[in-house]
């Protein structure tokens, strides 16, 4: 009750903040800093939930939920030409699905040699964001995503997994050679991950409420793009390896260890007023010493497959429209969930519906940038399934419960400055 | 100091050069400090993308657009950068929102563009007749 009424406190006072912002003229350019090229910049974000069965960022059920919220400050520049200074301040509330509140979201130095021509090499250090797929990096502002929310098979937004997936400590190091309208770029990470933040480490250890700690090998993470003309034709390939030891609060168990390896394909095509998009991956989780052989095949060794398809139309200045489709099957052998389920429930001795081992969504937007520097974005979907959704807001998903189907309507209004 | 500032005030400005022709060709006007061969498409691209961050003489380079609806500048990234404009708005949010570059300064019009450019040292912007 405590932790409701704080919520609903935050997102009135988000409210307040967008409503007083309104008060500042449409145009309201970044702060120039007054020395070289720093600039400092931000976004609120308030958001809107309501769904006809199981809850998505809050008590969206009845009257909908507003506890969606995200702000970013952030503040970046050259002291010397090569060399990048930026850091980046985030709060956001998504209910269950985000309790981290304030955060650093990035703060990184950035070192860029040219290579003469349109080439270079560069090396960046610090909380960096993962290089992974198209939208990780600038996922945070609703500005850098085609609708409310993006495709959740792949950048999970409702589950623990999010923080890790976004930013993590350590340096990458990147290239680009450009000849003519043709550009390969390449970058590689290798970083402490953020898997003990949120229910991450339950989520990777697959044991509830996870009593230890992860650690062990940093993140490796490799992407490579081609891109023509700026991107009118993009293609992508990622690869995330993680391999992490989960060392138990207790002495007497002995460690554990997990694995995930995660391929992702990108193709992006860049017409005039049409967008078309596509990710596909499959993520592969092998855990040993956490589960005894009797365990279910699934929670020892199990690959699960994420994609989606979608086209964004630019009808008119400042308007698009959103058209996407995006698949989630924790089990690639058994996409019904039907095997998964029963042997879960037979492990467990909890019933475990076949619903919670996919979700299928059909989502259509629209975004309107309705003033400079203001955009409002509404999209509704229809889903089947339940795969992506947080037990924390939905505590019945793990007593047998849920919606299999279900409508999400999701409007945000956001203004950048 | 005063020659050096003058030196460094680098002005790139676009000459719509047919304005009898709505798609006539454009001819870039190019400041006394650089010779057109030295801001061919590749490199006006690199620098509107913001992935060369100085000048061959080590000035830091700074960016001046205008809004990202302005004619002018809807005209700047189709025929002289050869993209839409949304490709370059989202290269500039991307890198805002992720720490990885400096994206231009937007102004509000062709007069404070000219102003903005003048007074900056190491500036580039663009200017239609």
């Amino acid at each position: 009750m405590q932790s409701q009424n704080k919520n609903s406190h935050r997102h009135v006072c988000a409210v307040a903040a967008i409503c007083l912002l309104s008060g500042l003229p449409p145009a309201a350019p970044a702060l120039d800093l007054g020395y070289g090229d720093w600039q400092l910049h931000g976004f609120l974000s308030q958001g809107y939930t309501y769904t006809s069965g199981n809850d998505f960022f809050g008590n969206s059920q009845g009257a909908g939920s507003l506890d969606f919220t995200e702000l970013g400050v952030n503040v970046l520049g050259h002291p010397w030409p090569n060399l990048l200074l930026a850091a980046q301040g985030l709060y956001r509330n998504a209910a269950g699905s985000d309790q981290e509140d304030f955060r650093l979201d990035y703060a990184n130095v950035d070192y860029r040699l040219p290579l003469g021509g349109a080439s270079h090499i560069g090396v960046r250090a610090g909380r960096v964001k993962n290089p992974f797929g198209l939208y990780n990096e600038g996922r945070d502002a609703v500005w850098n995503r085609p609708g409310v929310l993006l495709p959740t098979a792949i950048y999970f937004d409702a589950l623990a997994l999010r923080q890790p997936e976004i930013s993590s400590d350590g340096g990458l190091l990147y290239g680009r050679h450009a000849f003519g309208d043709h550009a390969l770029s390449a970058e590689f990470l290798v970083a402490e991950p953020l898997d003990n933040t949120g229910g991450a480490t339950e989520f990777l250890t697959g044991i509830p409420h996870a009593p230890g700690e992860l650690g062990g090998r940093p993140l490796f993470i490799g992407r490579a793009a081609y891109e023509w003309k700026e991107g009118r034709l993009r293609l992508v390939f990622t690869v995330v390896d993680l391999d992490r030891d989960f060392e138990f609060s207790s002495p007497f168990v002995p460690p554990g260890n997990v694995t995930a390896f995660f391929p992702l394909g990108s193709v992006q095509v860049n017409l005039e007023d049409w967008t078309f998009t596509g990710e596909y991956g499959h993520i592969n989780i092998e855990r040993s010493g956490l589960f005894p052989d009797s365990a279910p095949r699934v929670l020892r060794d199990n690959t699960s497959e994420a994609f989606y398809v979608q086209a964004q139309y630019r009808f008119a200045p400042r308007w698009s429209a959103l058209l996407r489709y995006d698949a989630f099957f924790a089990n690639i052998d058994d996409r019904s969930g039907r095997e998964t389920a029963a042997a879960l429930t037979a492990f467990t001795g909890v019933p475990q519906p076949r619903h919670r081992f996919f979700q299928k969504d059909i989502t259509f937007g629209l975004r309107w940038e309705f003033a400079q520097n203001w955009l409002i974005a509404a999209e509704y979907h229809n889903i089947d399934g339940t795969g992506a959704l947080s037990a924390v807001d939905n505590p019945e998903l793990n007593l047998g419960g849920g919606d299999p189907h279900w409508d999400l309507f999701a409007l945000m209004l956001s203004f950048r400055f | 100091m005063r020659w050096r500032r003058m030196r460094f005030c680098l002005i790139l400005a676009l000459w719509v050069a047919i304005p009898s022709a709505a798609d006539g060709p454009l001819a870039p006007y190019v400041g006394r400090e650089l010779s057109q061969a030295a801001l061919g498409h590749e490199q006006l691209r690199e620098i509107f993308f913001v992935r060369q961050s100085k000048w061959q003489d080590g000035t830091p380079i700074r960016v001046f657009v205008l809004p990202d609806s302005h004619p002018l500048h809807v005209r700047f990234a189709k025929e002289i950068l050869g993209v839409y404009p949304y490709q370059l708005r989202s290269a500039w949010d991307r890198m805002l929102f992720s720490g990885t570059g400096v994206p231009p300064t937007v102004v509000d019009g062709a007069e404070e563009m000219r102003r903005r450019v003048k007074e900056t040292r190491g500036a580039i912007g663009y200017l239609g007749e």
